[in-house]
């Protein structure tokens, strides 16, 4: 009998060796990703270290004795490790207060910060650019006037400033990745605390803070990749204060054009890919096995702390938070997108004017732009939940062996920095290899699916996860095939999914500037990289009122969305 | 569910669609035996280009022109990329800095067209007609009246870099994507050294585009900028700003911008016949009134008539720091290294 | 250990009441149970003896000290409580000693002190050789053992227990009643435990609560709402029972199908409905109260399930096995009735519909 058993499935697995799709489906999504992503980093490492031909240390040694190189170097640590930690100290408290207490207006709060997640980072340094400059900065010259100082309190083009507009626009990232960890966390285990006698404060120390460290751990990761590679906040902030980041010294390298340049530019690529992979690989592999979350069989609500007397207070605080960093922001982008002249008042006589809105809507190259951005990102879109519905198929109904590699290399792929994604398309896909994308819409859809395809596929994945296998087999028992399975009961159940997944990768590929700042061809440039260029070379009240409509855009699909699908889009 | 997101696919697709099919359309090939598409990169401003191109659009109705700008550096560097491609992605160039029409001169890749007005120029032009000069940009100085007087500011190249009273609060462009910054660079460096780079960045000069620095002197963040007298006029005119030019006492440094042609060998649409018309119509009377229409000087001494709110041509030529354009090429990266290296922070 | 009184309590989430006009006063020392199917509101009550809801109303007193009123609010930390969570919530990121010995520490305990403490608690509970371990090497009901240790280690004033062990299996289930029981009578701790399975709190209580839909429905000891439910929803949420409708007149009930009679001494007159426990009907061959005809039997091992037809009405009948044997579907039999309740007819059928 046991003989007979171990012998059976064996020749069925001899059999589907050669039939079984599955195989077909995970060897195209290997191959493509070999081609379009694997290939290019590896031949951009090996440029790094080949670039005579012959192998040769030169090119690191000249990069990296180079001052200006050192200084990028550095700035990017220091940026990325203190956004980092200001940006966990930020959302973990408000994680808590949204999600454990009885904080005034948290359903509010909660979507507020979690849409700026969606807002394109370039929008914020543009509007702290106007908002904390050292002369003239209005809310600078507010805090002057009521503090009656003698000077400007803050510099925007200093390191803290950058650190400021990073850590502001990415602690979103912490907060999703902090609040989803405690929604998923068994409120009786901070009961168990209290009962035991246990402050709310001292719970917090000892229970909850402990059990949600690796969450913590994984946003804080997150949020420093994140700002370590972020392109468009410190070209506009640290580049006028000269202060330079590896990213912006790279596109800097490509933009001097010559062989030299393009190497020095691989050379400190291969430094930037070396940290986020090593980020990448504590966060996922080390830290992610400590998972302690449980997912509890019958959760009761979670148990809300009486803020008691602070409730006002630190609701006050809260506001105050979102005022200053997001409400006042967008508004100070919205009222640029009409000031004729910007060092006067709003509302002096004359100075508002619809000029700026108008040229958005006619100019050629920014309706062009507009539609290469569209077209791109809804191609990206598509194609990345394709691929991520056939790869959560695969993680989660089938336990074919290879199924974690194409999932491995989508992880890397999403952790590697959008500027080395695009420096090594550009090296490799220009022809020397036969291939021949660059100039095209196709390598900006190829860039775009690599950097951030993961998002859609954990989506669906997680989702795919909550069915219960025994729902499909239920409909295939009742006589429908397995394709009709798929349609009548998988697809309506994860139908919310698929649509969070989509618009999960359309949305930052829509206004995606890194990659686009190299990719981008006469014919293919995209939204981001024109409302950059708008801000940083023509005229900047067409950029703002660009960031603004894309701003309105954003948000009317998210909460489009959220109505359509009963508020069960969210992320 | 289900129909509802079917509903929001077939939009998104449709949408999608709608707008590709937009841009599929092609004009006809016309009777005027020219036609086809153009592609000309540029450094102008959107703005510029903008008029620029409706007036083409009007003149050249059978030719499918496209702009494409970027500053001059970015262009360079999309070009060298090109050329390691193989295949360029302009038919025509319009960018800044002269220095460069000299090497694309030398790499063989620029198209030669005579014009027969060429004896009207009052620039030096190539006399195998690879390149003429279109445009003149003028790097000046500009200040706010409005916030600051014009006593309390540097008026002189020199003061900008030396008069500790402006010391954070001045901005100029980035010489490595701008051709006139480096243009400019490379003249204050012939004239003052390469200590001028230090002053600037001891000045902690701000670097950025110059819309982003006019902007700059409108809310008194700069109070001084050098800048392309250009964009400053532009500005006066069309948002009626007060913001002044200063012709700097130790000379403007006058940048004859090139127009230039790529020969078929390295052409995408191969038009040599479009380019000639195009570049022609540059350099005629109505195209030079274009030109100063876009508040730029013209090229041609029988076009004396200055931009709105400027001095004549001739008075600005009166004091100018030469730019010893063959000098710029070789030159480029080493300019270009040395000015970073001085301005950055350390 | 003290005595526990609920004034006039009632719970409301905004518009919809889960609780109300809840009294009801706990002995020192006394094991009760709150018992009824799931969002009647008992687990809600417990959490406000443990204060992690506040009543909207109403008064609770732990061992004389007000804990929550109108104008006073002891949190959970200083009521001096333990308890056993259904999903046991143990600390992951804690080895099983550091779990115990968490309440004493929140007590500033000495660390010898507490080391002994918590040696003797885990003895109580048979984990002494676990407490080097990580929750996750253990078993569900070694988990559920380290909560209990966890709940008693700091010798609380109350114990409440929440479902502790419907997330166990049946056998394991059956022997941790036990082993609370005897834990609970060792110490003599008061405790509240909250359970839907009418099993659990028919064996461990002393009384036992029934609640359905935010009201009380019966108070006292096992026995009691066993065999004399206050109501049919009672009746019916406590072990198995036929309803027959019936009228009552001169001292007799007669049956509304099959106009079969009973005599009866009660007060109840006019439309009634009896309430009969299958077990307490024998099956006879002279001398019954009702006649009937065997519909169908179900071979049980230590009992048969039977199904009688009195000719309108039907009814179930735990029948000895021996039945079984003898019997055939289609025989006429004698019944005897030992012994049964009558309940007004409010001529509703919801009680008989359980939600669990």
């Amino acid at each position: 009998m046991r003989v007979l058993n171990q012998q059976a499935p064996l020749k069925q697995e001899k059999h589907r060796w050669f039939l079984d799709p599955k195989w077909l489906i995970i060897i195209a999504i290997v191959g493509f990703l070999l081609v379009f992503q694997v290939f290019p980093l590896v031949y951009l490492v090996f440029r790094a270290f080949f670039s005579t031909g012959t192998f040769s240390l030169e090119a690191f040694k000249r990069v990296y004795t180079y001052p200006l190189n050192w200084s990028a170097l550095t700035n990017t640590v220091v940026a990325a490790t203190f956004s980092m930690i200001f940006g966990v100290l930020i959302a973990f408290p408000l994680a808590w207060l949204v999600g454990r207490t009885n904080l005034y207006g948290k359903k509010f709060f909660r979507t507020l910060f979690v849409a700026t997640y969606m807002v394109p980072p370039y929008v914020g340094a543009m509007a702290w650019m106007r908002l904390l400059n050292p002369t003239v900065g209005s809310m600078n010259m507010f805090l002057q006037k009521i503090f009656n100082l003698g000077s400007a309190p803050f510099d925007i083009y200093t390191m803290g400033g950058l650190i400021w507009v990073l850590t502001g626009f990415y602690y979103p990232y912490a907060f999703i990745t902090i609040s989803r960890a405690m929604e998923k966390m068994d409120p009786s285990l901070e009961e168990a605390s209290r009962i035991s006698g246990a402050s709310p404060l001292t719970t917090l120390r000892t229970i909850t803070l402990p059990m949600m460290l690796p969450s913590i751990v994984a946003a804080a990761l997150l949020v420093f990749v994140a700002a370590g590679s972020c392109y468009g906040i410190p070209s506009i902030i640290g580049v006028p204060g000269q202060i330079h980041t590896v990213t912006t010294r790279i596109i800097d390298f490509v933009y001097i054009g010559s062989q030299e340049g393009l190497t020095d530019a691989t050379t400190l690529a291969v430094f930037l890919m070396l940290i986020a992979n090593v980020v990448l690989y504590l966060s996922t592999f080390s830290i992610g096995k400590k998972q302690y979350i449980t997912v509890s069989g019958k959760s009761t609500r979670p148990n809300i702390v009486d803020l008691g007397r602070w409730r006002i207070p630190i609701t006050a605080l809260v506001i105050i938070f979102a005022l200053v960093v997001v409400i006042i922001p967008f508004v100070t982008v919205a009222l640029s997108s009409i000031t004729v002249n910007l060092g006067e008042s709003v509302f002096a006589e004359g100075n508002i004017t619809w000029r700026y809105w108008e040229r958005i809507f006619t100019r050629k190259s920014i309706i062009n732009s507009a539609r290469n951005s569209l077209v791109s990102a809804v191609m990206a879109a598509t194609f990345g939940l394709l691929v991520s519905c056939m790869m959560a198929y695969l993680l989660v109904r089938t336990n074919i062996k290879g199924k974690k590699i194409p999932d491995f290399m989508i992880t890397v792929g999403s952790g590697t920095p959008s500027v080395v994604i695009a420096l090594s398309l550009i090296m490799s896909m220009s022809g020397k290899f036969g291939i021949n994308i660059y100039n095209t819409l196709t390598i900006m859809v190829i860039a775009y699916m690599i950097k951030y395809m993961m998002m859609g596929m954990r989506t669906v994945v997680s989702a795919l996860t909550q069915i219960s296998p025994s729902l499909e087999e239920a409909s295939q028992i009742s006589g429908a095939s397995w394709l009709r399975s798929m349609k009548n009961v998988t697809l309506p159940l994860i139908a919310p999914a698929l649509v969070a997944g989509w618009f999960l990768i359309f949305m930052p590929c829509f206004y995606e500037l890194t990659m686009s700042t190299l990719l981008y061809s006469t014919n293919t440039k995209t939204l981001g990289y024109e409302l950059y260029t708008y801000q940083t070379y023509h005229n900047q009240q067409t950029a703002s009122a660009l960031a603004t409509a894309i701003l309105f855009t954003v948000f009317g699909i998210n909460w489009l969305l959220n109505k359509l699908t009963d508020g069960e889009f969210s992320i | 569910m289900k129909k509802l997101f079917m509903v929001l696919c077939v939009l998104v697709i449709a949408s999608t669609l709608v707008f590709a099919a937009g841009s599929a359309e092609k004009p006809k090939a016309a009777d005027g035996g020219l036609s086809g598409k153009l592609v000309i990169y540029t450094s102008m401003y959107d703005d510029v280009i903008e008029a620029i191109d409706e007036t083409l659009e009007k003149v050249f109705p059978t030719i499918d022109i496209e702009f494409f700008y970027g500053g001059t550096g970015t262009l360079q560097a999309k070009i060298a990329a090109e050329v390691a491609a193989g295949k360029l992605g302009c038919d025509m160039l319009m960018v800044a800095d002269p220095s460069y029409a000299l090497e694309l001169k030398a790499m063989g890749v620029l198209q030669p067209i005579m014009i027969n007005n060429a004896a009207d120029l009052a620039f030096d032009y190539d006399k195998e007609g690879y390149w003429y000069p279109v445009r003149i940009s003028n790097m000046v100085l500009a200040y706010n009246p409005g916030k600051f007087s014009k006593a309390d500011i540097p008026n002189s190249f020199y003061d900008f870099a030396y008069d500790k009273r402006v010391e954070g609060m001045i901005s100029m462009s980035n010489p490595l994507t701008s051709g006139t910054a480096l243009d400019t660079i490379s003249a204050l460096k012939d004239k003052y050294g390469y200590e001028y780079f230090t002053a600037l960045g001891q000045q902690k000069v701000k670097i950025e585009s110059g819309s982003v620095a006019l902007t700059k002197l409108e809310t008194g963040e700069c109070k001084v900028i050098m800048i392309l007298e250009e964009s400053v006029l532009q500005k006066r005119e069309m948002d009626r700003s007060k913001i002044e030019v200063i012709y700097p006492t130790d000379g403007t440094i006058v940048v004859p911008s090139p127009i230039m042609s790529i020969n078929d060998q390295w052409s995408p649409n191969k038009n040599s016949a479009a380019a000639k018309a195009v570049t022609e119509w540059f350099m005629s009377e109505e195209g030079q009134k274009n030109i100063v229409k876009a508040w730029m000087h013209s090229v041609s001494s029988k076009y004396p008539t200055p931009p709105y709110d400027a001095i004549p041509t001739k008075e600005i030529l009166k004091n100018t720091i030469p730019v010893d354009w063959q000098a710029t090429v070789t030159l480029r990266e080493e300019l270009r290294t040395k000015f970073q290296e001085a301005v950055a922070k350390k | 250990m003290s005595n526990i009184i609920i004034k006039d309590v009632k719970k409301a989430f905004g518009e919809v009441v889960v609780l109300s006009q809840f009294n009801a006063e706990f002995a020192d020392g006394e094991f009760i149970t709150l018992l009824g199917p799931s969002g009647c509101g008992k687990t809600t009550m417990l959490r406000m003896l443990a204060g992690f809801e506040k009543p909207t109303e109403g008064e609770i007193y732990i061992g004389d000290q007000d804990v929550s009123s109108p104008k006073n609010f002891v949190p959970p930390e200083r009521r001096d409580i333990g308890m056993v969570f259904q999903s046991y919530a143990v600390w992951p990121h804690m080895t099983v000693y550091e779990n115990v010995a968490y309440p004493l520490k929140m007590k500033k305990m000495g660390k010898q002190e507490i080391k002994k403490h918590v040696e003797e608690v885990l003895e109580t509970v048979h984990l002494s050789q676990y407490a080097q371990r990580i929750p996750s090497q253990l078993s569900g009901g070694q988990q559920q053992r380290v909560a209990l240790a966890r709940a008693l280690v700091a010798k609380p004033r109350l114990l409440l227990l929440d479902e502790p062990l419907s997330n166990l299996d049946a056998k394991l289930r059956d022997s941790m009643r036990f082993e609370i029981k005897e834990i609970q009578k060792q110490l003599g701790i008061t405790v509240v435990y909250v359970t839907h399975d009418q099993m659990e709190a028919m064996t461990m209580s002393d009384r036992v609560i029934v609640i359905n839909k935010g009201v009380i429905q019966q108070v006292g000891a096992p026995t009691e709402i066993y065999r004399h439910p206050a109501n049919q929803f009672v009746a019916d949420f406590v072990g198995k029972i036929n309803f027959l409708k019936a009228t009552s007149k001169d001292k007799v009930l007669t049956l509304a199908q099959s106009g079969q009679t009973l005599p009866y001494e009660g007060p109840l007159k006019g439309d009634v409905v009896i309430g009969i426990r299958p077990e307490n009907i024998r099956l006879v061959s002279i001398k019954g109260d009702f006649e009937g005809t065997l519909v169908s039997k179900f071979y049980l091992g230590d009992v048969n399930d039977c199904r009688i037809d009195l000719g309108g009405e039907l009814i179930r009948v735990i029948a000895e096995p021996t039945t079984f044997d003898v019997c055939e579907v289609g025989q006429s039999f004698n019944l005897r009735i030992d012994e049964f309740t009558v309940f007004e007819d409010t001529g509703e059928d919801e009680h008989t519909k359980i939600l669990t």
